[in-house]
């Protein structure tokens, strides 16, 4: 039986280093993870004295019990959970019929439309007159102004569209044939087709919308409106100094640090849920069979 | 009343013709198939009458009803595809019943078509399966379940086998040929396989150029080829075409054959009128037509052979006549001999076929 190596040196050389650098990444990665964690069930002095640098230092729940008795954690955690169906449905049922009609090659116009949706890829008008426009609109601390206003992005549509696109001709053709009109043709054949496009593009939509922070804190006024991650910044920024917490220190218990590292995993853990279950989507392998490349 | 007929059809893509005013007519029932190597507009031309393609200029009427402008659901033809074209997200069964569907039949109606239909086509253990799940012969039979479920007037089928392999090919062109006669439909079916071409049409239509070079029976375009285009395009292998001069001798016209130490071959009468002395023509002999047990005194070919290709039952005989290339398909069950060594090849003459050399058209239908 010979015996010789598949890999030669210089193989084994560039394995190597792509092994460090993947190693690199995942742990710059994975540990702000775990120190928002080791943070969250630490005792808030000990990291506020800079103690807890991976593992939890003098174990506790104190600030999980703090957040979680506090009433306006529960109505900001509800008020994102909407902003993110609310908002991933109203994306998806603006983006895919928009995408869908950009993919048309007889739509009039298709490349001026193709070009207006790229050029806001790169340029925009800007956050003064972004807020003016929802104010005139009378969007303004508005939870239909987070939800609508912030539909539809071009990269979503594009990707869309792309996809669209690659979905082979004979399908539409086919279906034409069989006498589908416009919206069957969509609905029942190029939605399913695409379905890896489209849980991609509503898992961006979730992830965007369960991050959502900067637009929600300059448009919404009402704290009965606001979402979790607002939430979290009021906690960091504005109690960072209040009595409560000033005096919470003296026992040790919880502070501001890990008040905040709490709300934090309890805002990461629906993400961590969903992901698993998308990522089986991103592969486009729902397409095999159908036709003979 | 016919079938289809279209009447100077016309395809431009932007200033670039490429189906130049064809005409055709198919009666009620009548398998027709439009052959030509690629590019000669066949499958454009099955796609205008699909409505997958619009018409420059003509007519395209179906069942006595201009359609030319009519959407592709509305022209009452279903189309089989080359590449199956099935909704992978679908089983057989809803596959199947994808067309009544969205035409909104009643379920009960669906499920009874869909199960004849998979009766027919021998799908009903497999309604359950995703495409992915079937064979590629499976495949295909569900791409014609779907397109006969709707009992549409007319047939279309683009290439349907050529994503098959050869024993499923011949087996799926048996089941075709079944389907048709047993439900006595128009078909239209595009290939570039001249044998699925000869054993399927009732009619071939030959293309070529987005022209019709000749529109027949196999049997007709086999036997009395138009010209030279049609002479080399039908059969395996194809014609000979041996270029030749015309002389007129004691008895009639002969051919001489171009740098041949042979003597002028005499032509068929039905080519002897068009025949004129020292028109230069090409001289079409069938490889089927030579025989290698001939006598050198019988009409025949002096040759060299080259190549020897032997195919079970059959050879063929690469060679040369006066330097031009020729082939002989020879019979090899009768005794095995050292066909390398064949000198004299004889010929057939009542199966001689003569072209003009300049137009390439048949002197027999220029007399016709």
């Amino acid at each position: 039986m010979s015996n010789f190596n598949l890999y030669s040196r210089g193989d084994r050389i560039f394995g190597w280093i792509n092994a460090a650098l993947i190693a690199l990444v995942v742990v710059s990665t994975l540990y702000p993870f775990i120190y928002i964690f080791s943070a969250s069930i630490s005792s808030g002095a000990a990291v506020t004295a800079g103690r807890v640098t991976l593992l939890p230092v003098d174990v506790t729940l104190a600030a999980y019990e703090r957040v979680l008795s506090d009433k306006m954690f529960w109505t900001a955690y509800a008020n994102t959970f909407f902003y993110t169906i609310a908002g991933t449905i109203t994306s998806l049922l603006i983006m895919i019929p928009g995408a869908y009609a950009l993919s048309r090659r007889r739509l009039r116009g298709r490349m001026i439309f193709n070009l207006a949706i790229a050029f806001t890829l790169w340029f925009n008008a800007g956050m003064i007159p972004f807020f003016l426009n929802f104010r005139d609109l009378g969007l303004l601390d508005s939870r239909t102004g987070i939800v609508v206003g912030f539909a539809v992005t071009a990269f979503n549509v594009i990707l869309l569209r792309n996809f669209f696109e690659a979905v082979p001709k004979s399908f539409e053709e086919a279906a034409k044939m069989d006498g589908a009109n416009e919206l069957q043709l969509l609905w029942k054949v190029f939605i399913p087709l695409s379905r890896p496009a489209i849980v991609t593009v509503a898992l961006f939509c979730v992830v965007m919308r369960w991050n959502g922070y900067f637009w929600a804190m300059v448009l919404l006024r009402g704290e009965d409106k606001i979402p979790l991650q607002v939430y979290l910044k009021k906690i960091i920024v504005d109690l960072s100094a209040s009595d409560e917490f000033a005096g919470s220190l003296l026992t040790s218990q919880f502070s501001f640090e890990t008040v905040s590292a709490a709300i934090m995993v309890a805002s990461i853990i629906p993400v961590l849920l969903i992901y698993p279950y998308a990522q089986r989507y991103f592969t486009k392998g729902i397409l095999l069979g159908g036709v003979k490349e | 009343m016919s079938e289809v007929e279209l009447s100077e059809v016309v395809k431009r893509y932007g200033v670039m013709e490429v189906v130049h005013g064809i005409s055709l007519t198919i009666e009620p029932g009548e398998f027709v198939v439009l052959v030509g190597p690629s590019g000669c507009g066949k499958s454009t031309t099955l796609r205008m009458v699909a409505g997958l393609e619009d018409i420059s200029s003509g007519t395209v009427m179906i069942g006595g009803r201009e359609v030319s402008q009519v959407a592709p659901k509305d022209r009452d033809v279903a189309m089989v595809f080359q590449n199956y074209a099935l909704y992978p997200h679908l089983d057989v069964a809803e596959n199947i019943a994808f067309g009544l569907r969205v035409r909104h039949e009643k379920r009960k109606v669906i499920k009874q078509a869909v199960a004849e239909a998979a009766e027919i086509l021998g799908l009903t253990e497999y309604l359950k399966r995703k495409p992915a799940d079937l064979s590629g012969g499976q495949r295909q039979r569900v791409a014609m379940g779907r397109a006969i479920v709707r009992r549409p007037r007319v047939f279309l089928f683009d290439e349907p086998l050529s994503n098959l392999d050869a024993k499923l090919r011949t087996h799926m062109r048996a089941e075709i040929k079944r389907l048709h006669q047993r439900m006595q439909s128009t078909s239209i079916y595009v290939t570039h396989d001249q044998v699925e071409a000869m054993t399927l049409a009732d009619r071939i239509v030959i293309m070529n150029g987005g022209r019709i070079e000749q529109v027949g029976s196999p049997m007709e375009v086999f036997l009395e080829p138009a010209n030279t285009f049609v002479a080399s395009f039908i059969g395996s292998p194809p014609m000979n075409l041996l270029d030749a001069t015309i002389e007129i001798g004691d008895a009639g016209p002969l051919a001489r054959i171009k740098g041949a130490d042979t003597a002028p071959l005499p032509i068929p009468d039905a080519f002897r009128d068009q025949a004129a002395a020292g028109q230069r023509v090409k001289l079409g002999i069938r490889p089927e037509l030579m025989r290698v047990d001939a006598d050198p005194s019988t009409p025949g070919l002096a040759c060299q052979i080259e190549l020897v290709e032997p195919l079970g039952a059959e050879a063929l005989l690469h060679g040369e006549v006066g330097r031009q290339p020729i082939i002989a398909k020879v019979e090899t069950l009768s005794g095995v001999r050292d066909f390398a060594a064949v000198r004299w090849l004889g010929v057939d003459l009542s199966g001689l076929h003569v072209f003009d050399a300049g137009s390439g058209r048949s002197l027999k239908t220029a007399s016709a």
